[in-house]
């Protein structure tokens, strides 16, 4: 058995599948994980995987040539999703990943791979995939701007799933005359949009934590209207709150300004 | 009535929501489009919901009026004329500058806008149509907005104003004609029905531009929806869900809603609810909302005149199931779509993803748990190559005990009535508890009590 161990990202997982696929092993000798092995197997080689963009980019290509950009992108956000199989005994991200897109070139129209989900590695791409894709989805609406003084509109949030490149297009072409900055406080990640350009994702290395806290003077203003307007279009007499906190999990809740402020009294 | 011109942004935000929120619709769904380079918004098929309230609604939009003065005197509603509360409004500008502040903060999905009638219905539907004209004009927002179609407004308002909303609403309030006779006389079918059948003709003939012209502007792209009022007159189960069965395939509205009557004006002419807002109700209302829109299911398949109202105990898809035994079981690896479909516990996704993964592997339970069936529900109606999950008996009281076993089905404060003692399919029984619950007493019976 080869096992190959890569960074856990869409580049590195891709980086992983040229290398696993080119060394010629076979499929079957083979497996993916991003998780360096606390022990490792009797019986494995371990091959560790330089992350390299062109072979990843090569990667990308060859998917959205063959199995169509839908499939593709399904692919991607499973890639960005948490891998909690240290959990459960479940297949490992990149391996179920690696599997997929094996079964995927297999087949004559690869588009159709992932209806297979009585396939162990497709069955679990499809659950990561779901899981980053609601995440992703509810913080589409549960996400928060806050106007800075110098006019840059910053949220900060805690995901479970690397979901800054989805929620980047989103809002870039929501917001396109907005400076904006996504914080992903988990991952120490930052998505910068400057006004009328492209966004970017970078690390957060030397960013000036202190400059975040001042707030202009409209944007209090703001938020208390916005609170307002939150506690008055509640019916009373329907009041519900398990209701409430099932649809908008409390780990989202810190972050979203109508709710902070009941956790602060 | 009493006005407050000076009235600042806060109070006015605070009334003019509170009068609004007794209007359902809040979805932001129906419709995709791309943002533009030079203003800001866009909007996703799906919809996005930004919050949740306190009563577990979702907040998509910013749900307002733009005036609660209101002419006319509709006995269920908090602005009706006679009603002493503080009246104001707000001005087209207000309404731009909070919609356009609050979106920039992705605090919401777009504008909800609805009105009371002030001086005139076309007085009413010129200021609407002002408001969402400055901001889609002057403010270049590409975000979604829902207007409300004033009835007995001049067609050609409805229409300026449809090219510029996403999507359009004119409340059916009561189910029939009589109940709205009765409680909104300012109101009748006719003006309600009018300007619903103007913006149904006018969606059809824009998709067909569309087809010609790619470019021509789109009227009301997301489609109309309406609602109605849930346990303020006596009509039953039955006769709701048929007006909204016409509704979908006579006037091809997108939704339906239902609201649970609360009544805010203690009004004599509308029944009390000690017991609170019929909620239990206008769930299953919307079960069986759903059943018809996405289930293939018709209204005559779930109630009759002679079984008029729904089972409070089970959802309407386990109900009908119980009572069509001779169905069931279903093979999962060779059932079709439509017959997946029926089964209790499988929804429309689930369905659509066995149809397709069966056609490289056998299924099995795990497989089906794993895809996103609820087993626990759809274990007493499938099989999967042959076998059921469990030894289950095909037997209608045996399926039954075991389904009310599972505690979402029913509100607690019912389970707790006790039912291991008693017997469900006590017909007297359940009517009792369908009193109580839904009050579905006739007004008359109401006063006569007092």
């Amino acid at each position: 058995m080869y096992i190959f161990i890569c960074e856990d990202s869409i580049d590195g997982i891709f980086t992983g599948v040229y290398d696993a696929w080119a060394s010629g092993y076979g499929h079957t000798n083979i497996s993916l994980t991003t998780k360096i092995p606390e022990n490792y197997s009797l019986f494995c080689e371990y091959i560790t995987v330089e992350t390299d963009y062109a072979k990843s980019a090569k990667v990308a290509r060859t998917l959205q040539r063959r199995m169509g950009e839908e499939t593709y992108s399904e692919l991607c956000q499973a890639a960005c999703a948490l891998d909690y199989s240290g959990r459960r005994k479940t297949l490992d991200k990149a391996d179920a990943i690696y599997k997929t897109i094996v079964l995927a070139l297999s087949l004559s129209d690869s588009s159709k791979v992932l209806h297979y989900l009585g396939e162990p590695c497709v069955n679990r791409v499809f659950q990561l995939s779901r899981c980053m894709g609601n995440e992703a989805h509810h913080l589409l609406g549960f996400l928060r701007f806050q106007e800075l003084a110098n006019g840059v509109l910053l949220a900060r949030i805690h995901p479970q799933n690397n979901v800054l490149a989805f929620l980047g297009e989103h809002f870039s072409d929501r917001l396109p005359l907005e400076n904006f900055m996504i914080y992903d406080e988990n991952r120490r990640l930052a998505l910068l949009h400057p006004c009328g350009q492209d966004f970017f994702i970078t690390d957060t290395e030397g960013l000036d934590l202190e400059a975040l806290k001042h707030f202009s003077p409209e944007e209090m203003e703001y938020q208390k209207l916005w609170c307002r307007f939150f506690d008055s279009i509640a019916v009373e007499a329907r009041v519900n709150p398990k209701l409430q906190n099932q649809n908008l999990p409390k780990r989202f809740q810190k972050d979203i300004v109508e709710f902070q402020r009941q956790n602060r009294i | 009535m009493n006005l407050h011109l000076d009235m600042d942004l806060f109070e006015k935000l605070t009334l003019l929501s509170a009068a609004a929120k007794y209007d359902v619709a809040c979805t932001s769904s129906g419709v995709d489009r791309q943002g533009s380079h030079k203003g800001m918004g866009n909007t996703i098929a799906p919809g996005i919901c930004h919050s949740f309230s306190a009563d577990g609604r979702c907040i998509s939009l910013l749900k307002i009026l733009f005036t609660n003065e209101c002419i006319f005197n509709c006995a269920y509603c908090l602005n009706n004329r006679d009603s002493d509360v503080p009246r104001t409004s707000f001005t087209p500008e207000e309404i731009c500058t909070i919609t356009m502040e609050f979106y920039r903060r992705n605090y919401i999905e777009g504008l909800f806008l609805s009105s009371g009638i002030l001086v005139s219905p076309d007085y009413t539907m010129e200021l609407i149509y002002q408001t969402v004209y400055q901001l889609r004009t002057i403010h270049h927002f590409h975000g979604y907005i829902h207007v409300k179609a004033i009835p007995g407004a001049d067609p050609y308002l409805v229409e300026k104003t449809g090219f510029l909303a996403d999507r359009m609403s004119v409340n059916l309030e009561l189910p029939t004609a009589d109940s709205l006779k009765q409680l909104a006389p300012c109101k009748s079918r006719h003006t309600i029905l009018k300007p619903m059948r103007q913006i149904q003709n006018r969606i059809a003939d824009n998709k067909q531009e569309l087809i010609v012209y790619h470019n021509s502007p789109k009227f009301v792209p997301a489609g109309q929806s309406t609602q109605m009022i849930i346990g303020a007159t006596p009509e039953n189960d039955f006769q709701i869900m048929s007006v909204a069965e016409g509704l979908y395939q006579k006037f091809h509205l997108k939704r339906v809603f239902y609201s649970a009557f609360v009544n805010v004006n203690d009004n004599s002419m509308l029944p009390a609810l000690p017991g609170g807002p019929p909620l239990l109700r206008e769930h299953r209302l919307y079960q069986a909302d759903w059943l018809l829109r996405y289930y293939h299911f018709e209204v005559s398949e779930l109630l009759s005149a002679d079984r008029p109202d729904f089972n409070i105990f089970l959802d309407p898809k386990c109900d009908w199931a119980l009572r069509h035994l001779e169905y069931f079981p279903v093979e999962i690896n060779r059932a079709s779509y439509q017959t997946l479909l029926r089964v209790p516990g499988i929804g429309y996704k689930s369905a659509e993803r066995i149809v397709k993964a069966r056609r490289r592997n056998t299924l099995t339970f795990e497989d089906l748990k794993k895809i996103g069936v609820v087993l626990k529900r759809a274990l007493y109606f499938i099989t999967c190559s042959g076998r059921m999950m469990y030894r289950t008996k095909l037997e209608e009281n045996y399926i039954c005990e075991n389904l009310m076993r599972d505690k979402t089905q029913i509100p607690k404060d019912i389970r707790q009535g006790g039912y291991q003692q008693l017997s469900f399919f006590d017909k007297e029984l359940q009517a009792d508890f369908q009193l109580t619950d839904t009050q579905i007493i006739p007004p008359f019976q109401q006063i006569s009590a007092q």
